[in-house]
């Protein structure tokens, strides 16, 4: 029961983080609904891989991130979209900012360390958390953008045939 | 009476127009695109197809602050060479999507120059989301992301308001043309500071997550994304350009933490 509560939260917050990282790059509100299911897959796939399977958050955001970003080339032609409008902002909740904030903190505190092992300390604390931010931020996003190339012929006629307002 | 040297002029100057009028179009177009935050891939698919439907040919070099643009003729004997800079400096998806239905109707129904001109500039005079809207939006996606990280409620509620109070300026400063790395320090160091209201009042049980994710609406994700995509398609120095521009503005970000930590005297770990 536990589990499920926890998905569900997965599923809302996530969500509600991709509308509204998507508004900030003034994603029109008919492909807002592409990026909160995007995301919501996404990151509860992260979550379950994560949680349930001990699979390394590296590997389990480079897979939600391959997921994402084939789902966006099946969704594109349907939102009249191009691929990259919900994938990306649908990427952005998976984005590890608490290893980013604790890498930020391991430099700080490096610098006011005059101690050596204090300095060790917090230098490995800043390596660590800035590595791993790294390595998972790269694995993410070249899995949202590979199924963009591989599938090019879509990814780019996305709009195609669309109806024009204009 | 005409003779054979001013209907060969003639023919030269109605050429040289007409690559002209098309070449500045098209210039633009890929400047606007490079401008909303279009991919170097898209923007070279998208320009193609429309130099294609104009029967002309085109050569395009992108370059971060400039794209240079020359158009031929489909016999290669007239050419029209244009310089611009990108127009618009946002990330804006519905103006990508809006350019790129246009490169496709453009081919499609054999749009002309001149009808394509003016659906250009009725996409550009389209409004952006309201601001109060990309406001509230904005903050409840920050407050979802400290429930992500794991923060309490109390902690969301935090950061809820640090972001709403964050974004604000960020807007009033963008709306100022105040630069944006000055921007992004402000806003940081303000949501920062409220940020950190969990610690000095006691507010949280995950006084750490509010604080840190206070800031987390300043991370340019999408330059980061944009940057690999490049990397991919080989526009290294696009690539590298945007890569950089993130980098800055992540450092901007981290000052702006750091300098609202050091104001409420934070003992990090």
């Amino acid at each position: 029961m536990e589990l499920f509560i926890n998905i569900i939260q997965d599923i809302i917050f996530s969500a509600i983080a991709a509308i509204g990282f998507a508004s900030i790059s003034n994603t029109p509100p008919s492909a807002m609904r592409y990026c909160a299911l995007l995301a919501a897959i996404g990151h509860c796939i992260r979550f379950l891989l994560m949680g349930e399977l001990n699979v390394h958050i590296i590997v389990a955001s480079t897979l939600a991130a391959i997921i994402i970003g084939s789902l966006a080339i099946i969704f594109a032609p349907r939102a009249k979209c191009p691929p990259e409008t919900f994938s990306f902002p649908a990427l952005l909740p998976m984005i590890p900012g608490m290893y980013a904030y604790r890498a930020v903190q391991g430099l700080v505190m490096c610098l006011s360390s005059s101690v050596e092992s204090t300095f060790n300390h917090y230098s490995y604390l800043m390596w660590f958390n800035g590595l791993t931010c790294v390595i998972v931020i790269t694995g993410m996003v070249i899995g949202v953008t590979l199924p963009i190339f591989i599938f090019k012929r879509i990814s780019f006629s996305a709009t195609r045939d669309a109806n024009s307002d204009n | 009476m005409m003779t054979a040297e001013n209907m060969c002029e003639n023919r030269v100057d109605n050429t040289h127009d007409m690559l002209k009028q098309k070449c500045q179009f098209i210039s633009t177009y890929a400047a606007t695109m490079l401008g909303c935050g279009a991919t170097c891939i898209r923007i070279r698919k998208n320009v193609g197809r429309i130099a294609q439907s104009f029967e002309t040919d085109v050569e395009m070099t992108i370059l971060p602050a400039h794209i240079i643009l020359t158009l031929w003729d489909l016999q290669h004997t007239h050419s029209y060479n244009c310089t611009v800079r990108p127009i618009g400096g946002s990330i804006d998806f519905s103006r990508n999507i809006k350019l790129s239905k246009l490169s496709w109707d453009i081919v499609e129904k054999r749009i002309p120059c001149e009808k394509a001109m003016q659906l250009y500039d009725r996409i550009m005079l389209d409004k952006p989301l309201n601001k109060w809207t990309v406001l509230l939006l904005a903050s409840a996606a920050n407050a979802s992301f400290c429930r992500l990280f794991g923060g309490d409620f109390h902690a969301v509620g935090i950061v809820f308001i640090a972001t709403l109070v964050g974004f604000l300026l960020k807007q009033i400063l963008i709306e100022d043309k105040v630069d944006i790395r000055i921007t992004t320090i402000a806003s940081a160091f303000v949501a920062s500071v409220i940020g950190a209201a969990g610690y000095v009042f006691n507010l949280t049980g995950t006084p750490d997550l509010a604080l840190g994710t206070s800031v987390l609406y300043l991370v340019p994700g999408i330059p980061y994304i944009n940057s690999v995509s490049d990397l991919i398609a080989h526009h290294y120095l696009c690539s590298f350009s945007r890569f950089m521009q993130a980098v800055i503005l992540t450092v901007c970000l981290s000052l702006g933490l750091c300098g609202g930590m050091y104001l409420m005297q934070m003992q990090w770990f």
